[in-house]
């Protein structure tokens, strides 16, 4: 008998001790996950971008900052930053702007509306490889379905992503093409849930419907076009899969964003070190950009 | 009976002397019995032919064979990061020309020359002169040799042999000619369709691998006697740009951005009178499902430089034995490479499609009574005998020197100062280079 209550006292003892603290038992399994698999790694990015190690070549040397000592110095990296500073105002200031445009087209009702919002919203629903893929060969100099529509209507062909000049417009458009659907449907539900009394007060005022856009829709919408803009930028500076696909950076480096450089040295040359520092330089770039937006963001809210 | 017990006594004597003769010649394949090995393979078309022939060597010598393959891709990062964390692999494939250098500063290669030497672990029917030069030097680094060649490869000259007869053209045999004959057929309207001189790779790194049969054609090299980058040399220059001028002036819209597949593809279509690149692409210009110029193609080896020379590469796959595995398993490892690389199985592989290194199988009866492309044949055993081995940078971080190759290459395409730029990548090259 003293055996038994001795046990469930103890268990009851157990139980108590965990019910009281839940808040740390509960989710320790998927901090422990978590721990392992994002916080390690990054701690290893973090201790690699202060060592110079070839995979393979014995073990990463500590050098301190070097690797953003020769970063700053390596032609590459300027020409990485050039690339996506182009390739991203580019790309998001056309998506933002057809996006908005598109959503205040869709937001009236007219026949058959779903209909083509389904269609519309099918490049961004691909999937982006695939995609990438498909453009690649249609935007093949030589064979690509592009040239010859082009040349069968009179129009002269283009080299496309073949051309050093025309590489980084031409991914800029597939971009726009890929991700305006999503600008869009961010925008277009933002439109839905705006307040109908400033649109009927500005109406009896008699304002003209490019009046009421610019001094109503656009100071109401601002916080979800920041909100947009800041879920695609996140993407979007740090875009791979299309570009590489693509690309590959090419012609030379001509469309090699810094993304693409720290992928080509860690994964291509093998440099674990002064690659995870390129990483990093990205990561910063994204950071004070989402900072940047964030501040907009509150600031537009506050108004 | 006392005599037929005599004669039947004497002629068993005489059967074990006989058998103990030829045995004398052979070596002891038991020797190795009961040890496993692991070996790590790249899914080539070798790999394909030698895994169902695996149960023949285990009866033969009683050592387990482990074969674990991957598709090439996965292959080098998976060979990569098992060799660098010390895992239980006794062989595996290489390519040395790309990874000889890095592998054998990282300590993974086991020099093979006193395996080879010795005559208790090397059979005399191995005949180690058998291989092509080129390739057993291509498998070597310092001197040592590391690898044996199991897949042999080369670069040639394909043209079409129905345009070159209709338009009266001779296979070009310097490169003066090979420019002249790329821009009489540049332009030339062929069954509405219009031609292009030649096609090559222009993209990046990947074209370094066919320009450095002109770099050293034209008699330029990686680096020169001080060990320093060569680029800014005359003869290097010459080479960018002649390769350049060649793909921009006579070569498909869009040169910079030209692999082997695109390279390959326009000259499948009809589109191209010729292509520079490697001589297995014969399979594909050949097969008459893929390509509409199966049995127009003519093969010749590259054509001469300034001064005479021909200098096309030869690269390679190679069995190699891993350094930290014990000695015990590495014997069993040597008799594996040395059986996979014996003539039954180079020729058995090279009726398969996969190029053998061993002169004796492309020699044989059954290959030449096979051989559909004699001139193939030809122009690949004279391009093995005259290949360099060397066809990287000789350096550890080849990827890296290769991209900063491909840049001046790219430039040239793009019609731009080459010799600025040829300069500009001596420098960085200097500064990367790591050996």
């Amino acid at each position: 008998m003293g055996e038994f209550t001795e046990m469930t006292a103890a268990f009851s003892a157990i139980s108590r001790f965990v019910d009281r603290r839940q808040r740390f038992f509960f989710p320790a399994p998927a901090v422990a996950v978590l721990f392992l698999i994002i916080v390690l790694p990054i701690v290893f990015n973090l201790y690699l971008t202060f060592t110079k190690w070839t995979v393979g070549l014995g073990q990463p040397q500590f050098i301190g900052f070097d690797n953003f000592v020769e970063a700053f110095g390596d032609e590459r990296v300027w020409n990485g930053v050039k690339v996506m500073v182009y390739f991203s105002g580019a790309s998001l200031a056309l998506e933002l702007f057809l996006g908005l445009m598109i959503a205040l087209y869709f937001n009236r009702a007219f026949r058959g509306s779903e209909a083509v919002q389904a269609i519309y919203i099918i490049p961004f629903a691909a999937t982006p490889v695939a995609v990438a893929l498909i453009w690649r060969i249609m935007l093949n100099p030589e064979i690509g379905v592009i040239n010859y529509m082009l040349t069968s209507i009179g129009l002269p062909p283009g080299l496309w992503v073949s051309s050093e000049h025309m590489v980084v417009p031409t991914l800029v458009m597939v971009d726009v093409w890929k991700w305006t659907p999503m600008i869009t449907l961010i925008v277009l539900a933002g439109l839905k849930s705006l307040p109908q009394d400033p649109y009927e007060a500005a109406r009896i005022d008699g304002a003209n419907p490019l009046q009421i856009f610019w001094y109503i829709t656009l100071p109401l919408i601002r916080p979800v076009l920041i909100a947009a803009l800041m879920l695609r930028s996140l993407d979007n500076l740090k875009e791979f899969d299309m570009i590489y696909t693509i690309t590959q950076g090419g012609p030379g480096i001509a469309s090699e964003t810094l993304y693409l450089y720290s992928y080509n040295v860690s994964f291509g040359f093998f440099k674990a070190g002064y690659g995870s520092a390129l990483m990093v330089v990205v990561f910063l770039v994204v950071l004070v950009f989402n900072v940047l937006m964030n501040r907009l963001r509150r600031d537009a809210s506050a108004v | 009976m006392r005599k037929a017990l005599k004669f039947v006594a004497l002629a068993g004597l005489l059967c074990t002397s006989l058998i103990s003769a030829s045995a004398s010649a052979q070596i002891d394949w038991k020797q190795s019995q009961g040890t496993e090995i692991r070996f790590l393979m790249n899914k080539h078309p070798f790999t394909t032919y030698i895994e169902p022939k695996v149960a023949e060597f285990e009866k033969l010598t009683g050592i387990k064979v482990v074969i674990e393959a991957f598709p090439e891709d996965q292959y080098r990062n998976k060979l990569t990061i098992e060799l660098n964390s010390g895992g239980k692999v006794d062989g595996y494939m290489i390519m040395p020309g790309q990874d000889d250098l890095y592998y054998s500063k990282a300590g993974w290669l086991q020099p093979l020359d006193a395996y080879i030497a010795d005559p208790k672990l090397t059979d005399r029917s191995w005949d180690p002169k058998d291989f092509f030069a080129s390739f057993a030097k291509a498998s070597s680094v310092d001197g040592k040799q590391i690898g044996v060649v199991i897949n042999a490869e080369t670069s040639l000259l394909a043209y079409r042999k129905d345009l070159f007869a209709k338009f009266k053209q001779k296979v070009p045999t310097t490169m003066k000619e090979l420019e002249a004959t790329a821009k009489f057929f540049h332009g030339k309207e062929v069954d509405g369709k219009k031609l292009v001189g030649i096609t090559l790779r222009g993209k990046k790194a990947a074209a370094t691998s066919q320009w450095v049969d002109f770099l050293y054609s034209f008699g330029g090299s990686w680096t020169n006697a001080q060990g320093k980058s060569n680029f800014a040399s005359p003869e290097d220059i010459a080479a960018f740009k002649f390769y350049g001028d060649l793909l921009r002036n006579y070569g498909p819209q869009g040169g910079t951005m030209l692999h082997w597949a695109e390279s390959t593809s326009a000259f499948m279509e009809g589109k191209a009178a010729m292509i520079y690149d490697a001589n297995v692409f014969k399979a594909l210009y050949e097969n008459p499902k893929e390509s509409k110029v199966a049995g127009l193609v003519g093969y010749a080896v590259i054509p001469a430089g300034p001064k005479g020379l021909r200098l096309p590469h030869v690269s390679n796959w190679s069995l190699s034995i891993a350094k930290a595995s014990t000695p015990e398993r590495q014997k069993a490892a040597w008799l594996f490479v040395q059986w996979a690389t014996n003539k039954e199985n180079c020729l058995g592989a090279l009726l398969a499609g996969v190029p053998s290194g061993r002169k004796s199988s492309w020699d044989s009866k059954e290959y030449k009574a096979n051989d559909k492309q004699p001139d193939w044949t030809a122009a690949t055993m004279k391009s093995f005998d005259i290949g360099q081995g060397q066809w990287n940078p000789p350096v550890i971080n080849v990827p890296e020197i290769r991209d900063i190759t491909g840049q001046v290459i790219v430039d040239a395409i793009e019609g731009k100062d080459v010799a600025a730029s040829a300069r500009k990548a001596a420098e960085l090259m200097d500064k990367k280079m790591e050996r």
